[in-house]
């Protein structure tokens, strides 16, 4: 490595024969909060009506993103439209979550939760990471409504009359059984949350793109079906609080699929 | 001495009508009671009344009244029993199942015996009454919830990839067990009833098994009969588990395991029961403790293909300026060991630096930091996880956390 003295001679050489990079400044001038990407206020999502101006980013795909002409022909059997209306998703969330569902989440955040992967390339945001969210809250309410239910703790199926042991008994434990009689991954499958999520509607407003348009189930519409509701319930979570979520998973979905 | 003066058959029948006793340990209170236990010992089964008869005794005792006493008649108390777990009254004798619940601090709610049921895997004991699934069922969906909301809250930007390594790091099997053989929990030779119940109780591998052909003959829960189809990260939330692992679809829960496997489900087991028994906040609190205190270096778990590249699609969505890579400073250029220091720069921000042996490995290198910042930006470590709400009094109200459009696609 050279030394010091050495590397101030050789930069002084240097920047003899090529222009100074005006942007090489000391490392003292920069920001302490390291966090700071741009100079640029980051956005929030409340402030958007304060800004009439500038349209919703749900609404549009970024210029810069987009190439300058397109170069595949459009074939009409791959078109497919999906909702933009905003009255209509709102109708779709009074409808799910009851009176005031549309102002449940924010304006940006109800588009994310229903846009999928496959919508525009991604470039308007998924809602993966929702999903993740949403699926852990589902299943783990899924289980406490098993564990805490007293008519399945009152229809468990009888123990093996050849095990004659004696349990260790315990009242925290009776709905233990529950657990193995009706395992989750019969109860909350994805056929089930599908056919769920089209009584809702969702299928009317979720944004995502079809391989084929017009053969949608192989085209994996449960998946995507099932994405979107556990992506609102993660939205609720993360903006509303785990209470706020942990309802909406037990009446809205676990009570019509009679897990309560 | 005759066998007749001694009237053996008669005194050995007021003895069999003694109180019948289930454990092997009581001592025989005669000949014939002591030959029975050891010709016995070897029988495995179920049943109340196990019978073994020795010839040789039967020869001995003859009837020589033909009372009709007969020949001798077995005790029908079940000492031959062959239990694949421990009884959980012997949960209150074991010293080492009581130094684990004084060592975890565990509630004191939580009994001993509930304890000792977390340690038995289903495939030591099939009985769901004795086993830990059920537990580690509820337990592992409640430790899942808390790993994947603390880490949303802390590291809102995470690519899914990267979220489902490090959920992975955080509670995945492999931890599971590092986390279990810290507590100082022990795994038995092979189960049994006469194992101590605060080792962990499973049926082991043979060695040399290939565990992983046998998980993948079974086939997926996915429906991909023809492999041929690329199996994508957004559908992982759907199909897969918690990690993005595709879940087999056979699950014969009597067969033998990784040792991983069983401390893992140890672990949500116990978790499980220090929510029946102590509740919601406690279980809460030992998760936070015990798996959310570990320190996880998830700057390392991210991988990069064409970081330039996606850097650029990144200023593109977001509106910033077209990123332009500079020479920060640099030495040795014509020499052997050239360092570059590349900064890269949207209009006047610099988003990151790199340093590198050529232009190109400094540029890659400074794009990889910035795509990092991006990523890993975290608004602190000690934010509000939206399971605070659900605390009993939490009277303040819950501020939306940041929540980002997604992983840059390109």
């Amino acid at each position: 490595m050279a030394s010091r003295s050495t590397c101030q001679s050789l930069r002084s050489s240097l920047r003899q024969c090529r222009p100074t990079c005006e942007y090489a400044g000391s490392i003292s001038s920069r920001k302490s909060s390291i966090r700071q990407i741009s100079a640029t206020a980051s956005r929030l999502e409340v402030d958007w009506n304060a800004d009439k101006s500038e349209r919703p980013r749900w609404s549009y795909t970024p210029e810069e993103m987009k190439a300058p002409y397109p170069w595949k022909p459009q074939s009409a059997m791959k078109s497919w439209t999906t909702n933009s209306d905003p009255q209509k998703l709102d109708r779709f969330y009074v409808n799910l979550l009851g009176e005031g569902g549309e102002s449940v989440l924010t304006d940006e955040i109800k588009w994310l939760a229903i846009t999928h992967k496959s919508f525009d390339q991604g470039r308007r945001g998924f809602n993966d990471r929702l999903a993740f969210l949403g699926r852990r809250i589902l299943t783990l309410q899924a289980n406490l409504a098993l564990v805490s239910s007293s008519t399945a703790t009152q229809t468990q199926t009888p123990r093996n009359p050849k095990d004659t042991r004696a349990r260790f008994e315990h009242p925290a434990l009776n709905g233990l059984k529950n657990l193995s009689d009706a395992p989750i991954g019969e109860v909350l499958t994805k056929e089930r949350l599908a056919t769920l999520a089209k009584t809702m509607g969702m299928a009317q407003i979720m944004r995502w793109q079809p391989r084929m348009p017009d053969k949608l189930e192989a085209s994996g519409i449960d998946v995507v079906l099932n994405t979107c509701l556990y992506a609102i319930v993660g939205a609720i979570a993360l903006q509303r609080g785990g209470a706020y979520a942990s309802e909406v998973a037990k009446q809205k979905i676990l009570k019509p699929l009679g897990i309560s | 001495m005759s066998v007749r003066s001694l009237r053996l058959e008669r005194w050995s029948g007021q003895l069999l009508s003694a109180p019948r006793t289930r454990t092997r340990s009581r001592a025989p209170c005669c000949l014939r009671q002591g030959q029975q236990c050891l010709s016995g010992s070897n029988t495995r089964s179920f049943s109340a009344s196990a019978v073994s008869r020795n010839p040789r005794i039967e020869k001995e005792f003859v009837d020589e009244d033909g009372d009709g006493i007969g020949l001798f008649e077995a005790p029908t108390h079940p000492v031959q029993q062959e239990y694949p777990s421990p009884s959980p009254r012997a949960a209150l004798r074991s010293s080492k199942l009581a130094a684990l619940h004084a060592r975890l601090g565990l509630p004191q709610k939580l009994p001993l015996q509930t304890v000792a049921r977390t340690l038995v895997d289903p495939s030591a004991d099939s009985n769901v009454d004795f086993n830990n699934a059920s537990l580690a069922q509820l337990g592992g969906s409640i430790m899942s919830y808390h790993v994947s909301e603390w880490l949303l809250v802390t590291y809102p930007r995470l690519p899914m990839s990267v979220l489902f390594a490090a959920a992975y790091a955080y509670n995945g099997p492999k931890t599971l067990q590092l986390v279990a053989k810290e507590w100082g929990v022990d795994t038995a030779a092979a189960p049994g009833r006469e194992v101590d119940p605060g080792y962990l109780q499973f049926e082991k591998l043979a060695p040399g098994t290939d565990y992983a052909a046998i998980k993948a003959a079974g086939g997926s829960s996915r429906p991909d009969k023809f492999n041929f189809f690329r199996r994508g990260m957004s559908s992982r939330v759907v199909y897969d588990d918690e990690f993005g692992d595709t879940i087999p679809k056979k699950n014969e829960s009597a067969l033998p395991i990784p040792t991983e496997s069983a401390y893992a489900g140890f672990v949500k087991a116990l978790i499980g029961s220090i929510h029946l028994h102590a509740g919601r906040e406690a279980a809460k609190v030992f998760v936070k403790e015990h798996i959310l205190s570990r320190q996880l270096a998830i700057d390392t778990l991210f991988q990069f293909k064409e970081p330039i590249r996606e850097l650029s699609r990144l200023c593109a969505r977001e509106g910033f300026e077209h990123p332009m890579a500079r020479i920060l400073s640099e030495t040795g250029r014509l020499s052997r060991h050239p360092v570059f220091n590349v900064g890269i720069f949207s209009g006047k921000d610099k988003l990151g630096e790199g340093s590198g042996a050529s232009l190109q490995e400094a540029r890659t290198r400074a794009a990889v930091m910035s795509l990092k910042s991006w990523y890993l930006y975290s608004p602190g470590k000690n934010e509000r996880v939206p399971s605070d709400m659900e605390a009993p009094g939490e009277k303040a109200a819950w501020e939306p956390v940041h929540i980002d459009i997604g992983e840059v696609i390109h």
